[in-house]
């Protein structure tokens, strides 16, 4: 099938397409320079073009979301809606916590073509890919736990890189993972005895291995392996007072350690929902945002980006393997607690949360997510994120995304909407700037598919995948700066006039026209396969000890993930000869 | 003793056992010429399930003629006649769901979506009341390795594991070495709270006896003990003080502490809220230490049937279509309720036999409706079944995905041929979704 | 003699319920059985595998007695969970779903009455078919294709 998009206002920021009027060629699923002339057009005269939206950082599958479904169904049913009789797409529901169909349908919508599931527990990767089958419309790379794993720790412990290398080259493998991500490295170990540990250097109390120890030996593997993204980390002490400074030391202790040669990226350290990690003060009552150090580093520095975990004033769910950090949180504000210890792998924990407006620390929290977005001067170093549902759902993005373009709508808001601690505790008045759609464009596509080491998409260069979304806006004719327009902008964000994927229209004038199945993206790692088999050997009778399951058993099974796309990597590191 | 049994000619091992919530996938199969003839490693209940009872098998469809005898025919005239009734009902209720695959339960909840039914499962009428104080109070829970490899402290509360769930001391919780419990057994410290002196009770450290249906106030008293309170009565629930005050010291001590819950709580008089000061007290034992907890799931796929609801519809279980959207409110949109108010027009059993597990009372409304029996042998429901409908049994016959009592999901393999004229669960849901379709579609002309 | 029934899983109950053996007589014999403290079958004179009426609020069944091996608890009888129990526990879920399997009041007597098999128990307690005696078995029965 041909396309042509005809004279839409197309941003692409890779290809330094800076809101040129200018046509789209697609020839099946990828973009050409040109297609024949049975190519169907599809007129989009003036209208807001981008590359499909791409997610680095949310939570959509796996036992997270299935515990936070099944013990609030208050949350469900804020989100009902019946089927629509014009759309193919079938009920909606949740709101934090939507079930796999309405979050396909409402990522479509949103012109979302990719988006990452930030957290899958080895142990329990068939369920988190059992789930991507329900979601309609996406390609998934899911993220794998490997931050507070036994074998991890051993390894670590005993400086064992070369069977670290080994390890997590055939656990992506198992658990169809795409990269490796790292929660408050030792802390959610610790919780198995209902502690945690303080900082990069407090080593876990049976291990003995600090977050430091981990980071670092986490990312020499991951830029030995030469993956395509880097270590993606959720640093220690999340969401408490004074943590702005276990961040610093975390962006500082990897910026020796060489990335890989063979890698698109920039970073070789991923820090995520970084505005839960940078605040300053000793207790709730002396916090303040801690935002402005670490802007300053981010600016200095190239060795790392971030993502926001931007708040939005919602009841929403929290969730996370930083399972101490959540049962603070319980003893805070007595709501309703989840916790889920998996065996060998990681803790996990739920709660709901209620951001205020009027609330001091809310208010605090949305003004130090928005600090980074203004003050961070490469929008290639940053994501929009809100570490969906934790800081808000998925659907708020348009919202952020109104608020960052209008200078207008933020200072209203610092006025007369919210509380004073965002003026008086954080620099976030001292900024002026307002986003353009190109910076959007970066923030939700060019940046976010770079940062993931996903080259096909993000652009729309010639040879890119056919992802493209739409926007109802007249760009010429719209003022995004004015205050007024920031409901229209997040009403036209929210239903976008097409959501193309793979060369398949999926949405046409806001109503879903077509479901397709969701792609598994995972990473492959080859030549180590002989090695992979040595370590297997070892690791089978502790596993067989520890695990509650047969290691025969483990693994997600190739037919989990249909249609997948296999990102095969071929080994170019140190040899094992060696080992 | 039986005798070891030596005559077989092929092994497969690490097969998944299709009995209850353990779902042990360490069982080896010893088969001859293609048949099942020996188990290993599974219990009594699980081998007995794998080998079965083959001259009460269905193999057959069967509809009811004028005499009210079961008559076989085909598969087209039963699904057929199955269609037809489901369709042209108004408030059907399809049940059951415990013992087959997510495949087939995702099957289920399409055609519940397309029919407007109720789609239920044995929750409903089990653990539904412990979901229900999940959603009151909290979830605090683990995989059954954290207790294997940490665990000092292990209580078990209204339920009797050693006859219903036959592994779980032994494979998951009390016996095994574990990391941090080289010793198994030794280092551990076992104690079971029942009425009764359970099997469980006579392998544990400690049995404490209290009286039926105070659960309530005993919990309250052990969390009011735990706070420091001082109380008044010289016993509570028929257990001397001084008990209470160990028990809480020792859980207060424990390095890592597992409490495990069973019908015993969640059936007795005062349901849920026996749950919800339970999980209540777990919370407040993390002041002290750590401390989980699980319910005993009882059959093998139960959690599944909640997990893959949940994930499509956003509730866990009775959720009630016949708005065209989702519904779940408990008490209304349940299998129990419904049937008690003589409400559906229309009932399916899948894997499951209402004879078996419903009160005589609820049952009697099943005489008035059509009743859909799709299982893999003859049972109690099959008396009262006006159209039954053969299937082959998961991780046996089929394979499919099942999710142990703590979510961990486990690949059940496809090992030996079943019956010819037997189709999965998810077949036979497949063929039927499409006739409803068809039904449709014509309606729609 | 008034009773609280308690009603649940017992091993052999369930290992004859999974292996699919509910129509016969050896699953008769483990799920239709009132397990009893020794005292309380003093008190009615009965032996193990004599035969007691269960009456409640929601019905009466015949059932076996034998002595539990988890007494004492004086009082109290249990029923493994099954089609003899059903008739005569609640099925009051005081809007929460689950009926009351458990903690039922009831009144049980010695008796000569007979022990129903599943088929002849279905039969005569729901009456759906209105089936003769012929046609009720401890296997199963039906029409095969062509008969």
């Amino acid at each position: 099938m041909e396309y042509i998009l005809k004279n839409g206002v197309v941003f692409d920021p890779k290809n330094d397409v800076n809101g040129e009027e200018t046509d789209i060629f697609i020839r099946d699923n990828k973009i050409v320079d040109k297609v024949s002339s049975d190519a169907k057009v599809l007129d989009v005269s003036g209208k807001l073009v981008m590359p499909g939206g791409v997610d680095l950082h949310s939570h959509i599958a796996g036992p997270k979301l299935s515990i936070g479904r099944l013990y609030r169904p208050e949350d469900i049913r804020k989100g009902v809606r019946a089927a629509p009789k014009d759309e193919v797409s079938g009920f909606e529901a949740g709101f934090s916590l939507p079930t796999c169909p309405t979050i396909g349908y409402r990522y479509t919508k949103m012109g979302y073509t990719t988006v990452t599931e930030a957290a899958v527990p080895p142990l329990e990767a068939k369920h988190a890919h059992e789930e991507i089958n329900s979601i309609p419309n996406l390609d998934i790379p899911t993220l794998t736990l490997f931050g507070n794993n036994w074998f991890m720790l051993k390894y670590v412990k005993e400086n064992r890189l070369d069977d670290l290398t080994l390890f997590i080259s055939k656990w992506l493998k198992l658990a169809k993972g795409y990269g490796i991500k790292i929660v408050n490295p030792c802390g959610s170990e610790a919780w198995g005895w209902g502690k945690n540990v303080d900082g990069l250097d407090d080593p876990e109390p049976h291990w003995g291995v600090t977050g430091r120890e981990v980071i670092t030996s986490l990312t020499k593997v991951n830029e030995r392996l030469g993956l395509p993204h880097s270590v993606h980390v959720h640093t220690n002490d999340l969401g408490h007072p004074g943590n702005y400074e276990t961040t610093l030391e975390t962006f500082d202790c990897v910026k020796d350690i060489k990335k890989n040669k063979n890698v698109d990226r920039n970073q070789i350290m991923h820090c995520t929902h970084i505005q839960f990690h940078a605040y300053k003060g000793t207790s709730w009552r002396d916090v303040s945002s801690g935002a402005t150090e670490l802007i300053d580093y981010i600016n200095k520095h190239d060795h790392l980006t971030c993502d926001i975990g931007q708040i939005t004033f919602d009841e929403t769910t929290t969730m996370t393997a930083d399972a101490p950090m959540e049962y603070d949180l319980f003893r805070l504000t007595g709501l309703k607690w989840a916790n889920k210890d998996i065996e060998v792998e990681t803790a996990s924990g739920l709660i709901p949360s209620i951001y205020s407006s009027r609330a001091p620390v809310s208010v605090l929290q949305w003004a130090v997510g928005l600090e980074f977005f203004m003050g961070v001067r490469d929008p290639w170093k940053i994501a929009l994120t809100t570490d969906s549902p934790n800081g808000g759902p998925f659907i708020r993005y348009p919202k952020i995304i109104s608020w960052l373009m209008s200078n207008e709508k933020l200072q209203d808001m610092l006025d007369n909407e919210v509380h004073n601690w965002a003026t008086n505790r954080t620099d976030l008045g001292t900024y002026n700037r307002e986003y353009t759609w190109d910076e959007i464009a970066i923030l939700t596509r060019a940046s976010t598919s770079k940062i993931l080491g996903l080259e096909d998409r993000g652009h729309l260069g010639v040879g890119a995948k056919a992802d493209v979304s739409v926007y109802d806006i007249d760009v010429n004719d719209f003022d995004p700066t004015l205050k007024s327009n920031s409901s229209v902008i997040e009403e036209k964000l929210l239903n976008s006039k097409y959501t193309i994927k793979d060369g398949q229209i999926l949405v046409k004038d806001s109503k879903i026209v077509k479901l397709v199945k969701s792609n598994h993206i995972w990473c492959n790692v080859q030549g180590l396969e002989k090695y992979e088999k040595t370590l297997e050997k070892r690791i089978k009778p502790e596993f067989n000890k520890y695990y509650t399951i047969k290691y025969e058993n483990y693994g997600v099974n190739d037919h989990y993930v249909e249609p997948e796309t296999r990102i095969n990597i071929k080994y170019g590191g140190e040899s094992f000869e060696n080992n | 003793m039986e005798k070891p049994i030596t005559d077989y000619d092929e092994v497969v091992r690490n097969c998944s056992c299709s009995y209850c919530g353990n779902n042990c996938d360490d069982i080896t199969y010893l088969l001859k010429d293609k048949e099942i003839v020996g188990v290993r490693h599974a219990c009594r209940i699980g081998a007995s399930k794998i080998i079965n009872d083959k001259d009460q098998r269905l193999l057959n469809p069967m509809v009811r003629n004028s005499e009210g005898i079961l008559e076989e025919t085909t598969w087209d005239i039963a699904l057929d006649k199955t269609a037809e009734l489901l369709y042209n009902s108004v408030r059907p209720v399809l049940y059951g769901w415990g013992e087959t695959s997510v495949e087939a339960i995702k099957k289920g909840i399409k055609i519940a979506e397309i029919t407007g039914s109720v789609i239920d499962n044995q929750s409903t009428i089990c653990h539904g009341s412990s979901i229900q104080a999940f959603q009151n109070v909290g979830h605090p829970v683990m995989t059954l390795g954290e207790v294997k490899n940490r665990a000092d402290v292990i209580i078990y509360v209204g339920t009797n594991p050693m006859d219903d769930h036959p592994r779980h001391l032994s494979r998951y919780t009390t016996f095994p070495e574990g990391f941090f419990r080289r010793n198994g057994r030794k280092d551990r410290t076992i104690i079971t709270l029942d009425p009764k002196y359970t099997n469980t009770a006579k392998v544990s450290d400690e049995w404490i006896q209290f009286n039926m249906n105070e659960d309530y106030l005993l919990f309250n008293a052990l969390r009011m003990l735990l706070k420091g309170e001082k109380l008044d009565e010289k016993e509570i629930a028929g257990v001397p003080i001084e008990r209470l005050e160990n028990l809480v010291e020792t859980m207060k001590n424990a390095e890592y502490g597992a409490l495990f819950f069973g019908l015993g709580v969640s059936q007795t008089l005062a349901k849920q809220k026996n749950v919800d000061v339970l999980i209540q007290l777990v919370e407040d034992l993390n002041n002290y230490s750590k401390w989980s907890m699980l319910p005993m799931r009882g059959f093998f796929n139960v959690s599944g049937f909640n997990i893959a609801l949940t994930s499509e519809t956003g509730y866990p279980y009775g959720v009630d279509f016949s708005r065209g959207y989702p519904r779940f409110m408990v008490g209304e949109t349940t299998t129990i309720d419904l049937l008690n108010r003589r409400e559906p027009d229309f009932f399916m059993a899948v894997s499951a036999d209402p004879g078996v597990q419903f009160p005589g009372y609820t049952i009697q409304h099943l005489v008035n409706i059509p009743t859909i029996q799709i299982d893999t042998h003859w049972g109690p429901y099959t008396e009262l079944s006006d159209i039954v409908l053969p299937s082959t049994r998961v991780g046996v016959e089929t394979e499919g995905t099942a999710y142990r009592m703590d979510s961990i999901p486990l690949f059940m393999k496809k090992v030996i041929d079943k019956p010819e004229n037997c189709h999965s669960d998810e077949w036979i849901l497949t063929r039927l979704y499409e006739r409803l379709e068809q039904l449709k579609q014509m309606e729609d002309e | 003699m008034k009773v609280i029934l308690n009603t649940g899983t017992s091993v052999i109950q369930a290992f004859y319920e999974k292996k699919g053996s509910t129509l016969k007589d050896e699953y008769r014999q483990a799920a239709a059985v009132a397990f009893m403290d020794i005292n309380d079958m003093k008190k009615l004179s009965l032996n193990p595998r004599d035969k007691i009426k269960i009456k409640s609020d929601w019905g009466e069944v015949v059932v076996f007695v034998d002595k539990s091996h988890d007494a004492p608890h004086e009082g109290m009888i249990f029923l493994p969970k099954g089609p003899w129990a059903n008739i005569v526990i609640s099925p009051e879920t005081y809007c929460c779903n689950v009926p009351t399997y458990k903690g039922v009041t009831a009144e049980i007597s010695k008796t000569d009455e007979d022990v129903l098999l599943v088929s002849e128990l279905m039969n005569k307690v729901y009456g759906k078919y209105n089936l003769k005696a012929e046609q009720l078995s401890d296997r199963p029965v039906y029409k095969k294709m062509g008969e």
